[in-house]
C-alpha cells in the first residue's frame, strides 16, 4: 500500500524537477549489512553551487524538515582534493560524467562528497541504515540560487542480516573428553568382570567408589595434559585460533633455540634450590627453636611467624617491591641509594629473598609437627646416655625427620619451580637486557606466560610447559628412587 | 551403573552450545561494558551516569558495566573473545587496535567493522584525524571518545619559592633542565617522570628529529635523533639529577603530589588527581629542543569504544557507543575530568573552549603526533624497553641499543609477532 502512494506521488514530484536536479533515485538494499545502496539520475548535468542532500524517514514525508539528513554531496571544483579508492573510505560513492565511466567521489577534509560540474549521475552506498526496517529515501537538490527540488521518495530497506559468529566448535573436545570417560568406564568395567570372573567378590561396590575420583582425573588432569600436549605439536598461536595444523616437533625446536634459553632453565634451578634449601634449613631452624621445652610464648612466636604465610602473597610481595624501591623502606634503614630492581643481579637478590621469606612458615609448621611426634624417651635415653645436643639432632631428630623431609622437599622443589606470582608481581620478569629472549629475573614458568599471553604463541608455549613437565617429572621420579621417598610416607 | 554414566557425561553434549540468549523472554537487551576507568574516579562517576541516562532513555536496555586495567584491556579482550565471552563494547586505545585487529577466531576478527553503522552525518562529528586513528586496515574499529598526549604540568608555588620563572612557550629542553636544577633542593627534585619509559620518550625522539617508523611501514628507531632523545632522558636522573633514582609512572605521579617535584611530564588523566590533591597547578606547553629547533611532539593517542564482532545486539552496542562518545558526553567528561574531546561540536562549546586547562592541552594535542594504527606499534614497547633497560644499566649506548630494538622489531614483524 505504501510502495502504491509513492507511485502515486512520483509524477506529482516529477512535476518540479529542474535543471541538474535528482529526478530519479533507485534503491538496493542488499548491498551489505545497515546498507542501502542508492542510484541518483540527474535531469541534465550538474553545475557547481549545487548540492544533494539525501534524505530519510521512518514514515512518509514530503517536506524536508520531518525527515532525517542522511549524507550531502556538493557540485564544485574537485582539483586538490582527496580521492580515496573505492573501499577506502568509509562509504563508497561514485559519479559518472557522461562517458558511463565510474570514478571514485572526491572527499573535502570533513569527508564531504564533492562531484564536479558535469555530473549526470550519482551512486553511493548509504550508511547506518538499521536493518529489517523500512525507511522512505529521498534527495533533495538545492541549486545556487535557493531552489529546492525533492526527488521522488522511495520505501526501501537494508534486507542484509548481520553475520554473527559461529560459535566456537567445541565438539571436538567434548568428544576427547568424552572418550577419556568413555575408556576408564570401560576399563572400569573390565576389570570388574575380571574379578567376578575370579571369583573376587569381596568388594563388589569397588569400581563404582572410585569411578568418580577417576573420571574427575580423566577431565581435570588427564585431558588438560594431553591437549597440552597435542597443542604443542601444531602452530596454535593468538592471531588465528582455531585453524591450527600439525606442525611436529618445530616448536620444541623453537624452545631450545630461544637466546637465553639455557639462561632461564639456569636461573629456574637455581631459584629452585636456594629457595628450598632456605626454606627448609630456617623452617628446621625455627622449628627446633620453638620445640624447645620451657620456652614461653610459643603460641606468639608461631603466630608471628606464620603471618608471612597468612597474608595473600600479592600483598606482601607488592609491600616487598615498595621496600625496594629506591624511595622505599631499605633504602631509607640502609641510608642508601640503591636500584636493586633495576639490576640484574640486584633484581634476582632481592626475588629470591622475597620467596625465602614467604616460604619459611610453611616449612617451619610442617617440621615441627613433626618434631612433636618424635618421642621425648628417646631424648631422654641419650640424654642418660651423655649423647650431647648436637650428637641428639644428628642421630635421632635427623634421621627421624627424614619421613618429613624428603616429601617436603620434593613438595618445595615442585612448588617453588613452578611458582609464578613473586616474580611477576615483583619484577615482572625484568629488568629485561635480552631482545626477544627471557627478562633477567624470569623463570621458565613466567616466561612461559610472556610466550603465551604477550607473544600469543599457543603452541611454543605449549612446548615451553611439556619441558617443565618432563623436567619435573624427570626430577621427581629420581628423587623418589634416591631417595625411597614413598617408601618414607607409608 | 556405566550406563548411568554414560548418560550423564553425553548430557552436557546434547545441550546447544547457543542457549544463552541476550534477549530475554521480557525483550529487554542486554549488554556488557569494558571500561578502564579507575575506581572511584571523577571518571567512573561520570561514565555510569551517562549509561544510567542511555539505559533510562532506552528502557528495554540493560548495561552491566565491568572495570578492566587500562594497560590489559587488549589482552583481556582478546583471551575472553577466543573463548566465546566478549564484551559488546569495550574501550580500546588506537595504539591496541592493530594487535587486535591481526587476531582470528575461527578465521573471524574480534572487533566489528563500524564503517556501516554510521551515517556520514554522524561520522562528519568526529575529528577525522580521530576517527582516522580508530582505522585498522581499513576497518573502523572503533568510535573515537577522547584523546589525549603528554604535556608540561608545575607547581608554581615551588617555583615561587625557588624565585625561579615559569615555563613558557619559549621555553627550550636547555632551560627546562635549567630551571629543574636550581628547583632540585633537598628532598624536591625539579622534574618527575619515568626516564625509561617509551611512552614519555617518543615525544622527545620526535622533537630530536627521530621517527617510529617510515612511511612504508619500517621501523627507523635507529636513528641518531633517536638516541639523542634516550641519552637525554636518562642524564635526567643519571646525569643531572634533576629525576629522582628509579621514578615510574606511579611514583612520578606520588612525588607531584606530596610537592616533592615541581615539574610533571604528565597527560590531562591526572589533572584532577592532583587538582584533588590540592596543589596548586599550572600547565604549560612542552619545550623546544635546542639542537633541532623543533618543539618536542608528543604521542596522541585515541581512546574509543568498540564493539565486538561476537555480539549479537550490534545495533544496541553501536547506539550505546554512540552515546558514550557524543558530544553531550564529551562535553561532560572535558569540563568534569579534563578529558579532550574529538567531537567537532565540543572543540567550539563556549564554556570547553574558555577552559583553560583543557585549551592548553588542545594546543598540546595540536602539536602532537597521532600513534600509527598498526600491528608494529603495539610491539615497539617490548625492544624499546629492553633498549632503556640496556642503556640505563650501562650495558649498550643508546645507539647500539636502538639498533639492536629496531632489528628485534623488524625480526618480530617478518615472524608476525
Amino acid at each position: 500500500m505504501k510502495r502504491f502512494l509513492i507511485l502515486l506521488l512520483f509524477p506529482i514530484l516529477l512535476g518540479n524537477v529542474s535543471a541538474g536536479s535528482v529526478n530519479q533515485i533507485e534503491l538496493d538494499g542488499s548491498v551489505g549489512y545497515r546498507q542501502v545502496g542508492i542510484e541518483m539520475v540527474l535531469s541534465e548535468p550538474a553545475t557547481n553551487g549545487t548540492y544533494y542532500e539525501i534524505r530519510m524517514n521512518d514514515s512518509e514525508f514530503s517536506r524536508t524538515e520531518d525527515s532525517l539528513l542522511h549524507s550531502v554531496i556538493i557540485v564544485g571544483e574537485t582539483a586538490g582534493l582527496m580521492q580515496p579508492e573505492m573501499g577506502d573510505w568509509y562509504d563508497d560513492c561514485h559519479y559518472v560524467l557522461g562517458d558511463d565511466i565510474f570514478v571514485p567521489i572526491h572527499r573535502k577534509s570533513d569527508g564531504t562528497g564533492v562531484v564536479p560540474n558535469g555530473t549526470v549521475s550519482i551512486g553511493c552506498t548509504l550508511t547506518g541504515i538499521p536493518s529489517g526496517q523500512e525507511y522512505y529515501f529521498a534527495v533533495l537538490t538545492i541549486h545556487s540560487n535557493g531552489t529546492e527540488v525533492i526527488s521522488p521518495v522511495i520505501l526501501s530497506s537494508s534486507t542484509t542480516e548481520d553475520t554473527l559468529v559461529a560459535p566456537l566448535k567445541t565438539s571436538p573436545y567434548l568428544f576427547a573428553i568424552g572418550s577419556i570417560s568413555l575408556s576408564l568406564i570401560a576399563l572400569l568395567y573390565g576389570l570388574r568382570w575380571l574379578d567376578y570372573r575370579d571369583g573376587r567378590t569381596t568388594s563388589k561396590g569397588a569400581h563404582f567408589y572410585i569411578a568418580p575420583a577417576l573420571l574427575s582425573l580423566a577431565v581435570l588432569t588427564f585431558y588438560p595434559v594431553i591437549y597440552g600436549i597435542w597443542l604443542a605439536l601444531t602452530d596454535a598461536d593468538q592471531s588465528r585460533l582455531g585453524e591450527h595444523v600439525f606442525v611436529g616437533l618445530e616448536n620444541f625446536f623453537t624452545v631450545f633455540s630461544t637466546s637465553g634459553f639455557l639462561r632461564v632453565t639456569g636461573f629456574t634451578l637455581l631459584w629452585t634450590v636456594v629457595n628450598v634449601v632456605s626454606h627448609i634449613s630456617f623452617g628446621l631452624l625455627l622449628a627446633l627453636a620453638l620445640n624447645k621445652s620451657g620456652l614461653r610464648g610459643k603460641t606468639a612466636y608461631r603466630t608471628i611467624l606464620l603471618l608471612p604465610w597468612a597474608i595473600p602473597s600479592y600483598i606482601t610481595v607488592l609491600v616487598w617491591r615498595g621496600m625496594f624501591e629506591p624511595a622505599g623502606a631499605i633504602n631509607d634503614l640502609l641510608g642508601t641509594d640503591l636500584n636493586l630492581l633495576a639490576d640484574a643481579n640486584g633484581a634476582r637478590f632481592a626475588v629470591i629473598l622475597v620467596n625465602i621469606w614467604l616460604g619459611i612458615p610453611f616449612m617451619m609448621m610442617s617440621i615441627s609437627g613433626a618434631l612433636q611426634a618424635l618421642p621425648k624417651e628417646m631424648y631422654e635415653a641419650a640424654e642418660v646416655d651423655g649423647i650431647g645436643t648436637l650428637g641428639q639432632f644428628r642421630h635421632l631428630t635427623l634421621p627421624n625427620l627424614r619421613s618429613a623431609l624428603v616429601p617436603l622437599s620434593l613438595l618445595g622443589f615442585i612448588w617453588t619451580f613452578n611458582m609464578f606470582n613473586v616474580i611477576y608481581l615483583m619484577t615482572d620478569g625484568g629488568p629485561n637486557l635480552d631482545f626477544d629472549g627471557p627478562g633477567s629475573t624470569d623463570i621458565l614458568i613466567t616466561y612461559v606466560y610472556d610466550v603465551a599471553f604477550r607473544d600469543g604463541a599457543y603452541g611454543v608455549a605449549a612446548a615451553w610447559s611439556v619441558v617443565i613437565f618432563v623436567m619435573l617429572v624427570v626430577f621427581s621420579w629420581t628423587y623418589m628412587k634416591r631417595t625411597n621417598a614413598t617408601e618414607a610416607v607409608t | 551403573m556405566p550406563f548411568i554414566l554414560v548418560f550423564l557425561l553425553l548430557l552436557p553434549g546434547c545441550v546447544s552450545p547457543d542457549s544463552s540468549i541476550e534477549e530475554n523472554d521480557t525483550g529487554t537487551v542486554s549488554l556488557v561494558v569494558w571500561h578502564s576507568f579507575a575506581t572511584e574516579s571523577k571518571e567512573l562517576a561520570t561514565f555510569e551516569s551517562q549509561i544510567a541516562r542511555f539505559m533510562a532513555s532506552n528502557p528495554g536496555v540493560e548495561v552491566e558495566t565491568s572495570a578492566i586495567p587500562f594497560s590489559e584491556a587488549a589482552r583481556q579482550f582478546m583471551i575472553a573473545a577466543q573463548g566465546g565471552e566478549a564484551p559488546d563494547v569495550v574501550r580500546l586505545s588506537s595504539d591496541q587496535l592493530g594487535e587486535i585487529g591481526e587476531v582470528r577466531v575461527g578465521g573471524q576478527s574480534l572487533l566489528e567493522d563500524l564503517k556501516p553503522h554510521l551515517t556520514p552525518i554522524e561520522r562528519s562529528k568526529f575529528d577525522a584525524r580521530a576517527l582516522n586513528a580508530m582505522k585498522y586496515e581499513g576497518d573502523l574499529l572503533g568510535i573515537p571518545a577522547s584523546q589525549d598526549c603528554l604535556s608540561l604540568i608545575f607547581n608554581p608555588l615551588l617555583f615561587d619559592a625557588a624565585g625561579v620563572d615559569y615555563p613558557s612557550e619559549n621555553w627550550t629542553l636547555n632551560d627546562m633542565v635549567s630551571a629543574a636544577s636550581q628547583l632540585t633542593q633537598g628532598d624536591v627534585h625539579g622534574l618527575a617522570m619515568p626516564v625509561k619509559n617509551a611512552y614519555w620518550w617518543f615525544g622527545f625522539q620526535a622533537g630530536y628529529g627521530g621517527s617510529l617508523f617510515d612511511e612504508n611501514g619500517t621501523p627507523t628507531l635507529d636513528s641518531n635523533g633517536s638516541a639523542e632523545a634516550m641519552d637525554w632522558m636518562i642524564d635526567l636522573e643519571m646525569t643531572h639529577g634533576v629525576v629522582q633514582t628509579g621514578t615510574q609512572s606511579e611514583s612520578m605521579k606520588t612525588q607531584f603530589l606530596s610537592s616533592k617535584a615541581a615539574m610533571v611530564v604528565d597527560g590531562p588523566w591526572n589533572w584532577a588527581t592532583y587538582e584533588a590533591g590540592r596543589i596548586p597547578l599550572q600547565q604549560s606547553i612542552l619545550p623546544i629542543v635546542d639542537s633541532t629547533g623543533e618543539r618536542v611532539s608528543p604521542l596522541v593517542t585515541y581512546k574509543g569504544w568498540s564493539v565486538s564482532k561476537q555480539s549479537s545486539q550490534k545495533e544496541w552496542s553501536v547506539r550505546l557507543a554512540l552515546h558514550l562518545s557524543s558530544s553531550e558526553s564529551q562535553r561532560e567528561f572535558a569540563l568534569e575530568t579534563y578529558t579532550m574531546p574529538t567531537h567537532v561540536d565540543v572543540y567550539v562549546d563556549s564554556e570547553v573552549a574558555q577552559n583553560p586547562v583543557i585549551s592548553g592541552f588542545l594546543e598540546q594535542l595540536m602539536v602532537g603526533f597521532p600513534a600509527p594504527t598498526t600491528e608494529a606499534m603495539s610491539m615497539v614497547y617490548d625492544p624499546l624497553g629492553t633498549a632503556f633497560e640496556n642503556v640505563y644499566s650501562g650495558e649498550l649506548d643508546a645507539t647500539t641499543a636502538l639498533a639492536a630494538a629496531d632489528a628485534a622489531l623488524e625480526s618480530d614483524l617478518e615472524g608476525g609477532g
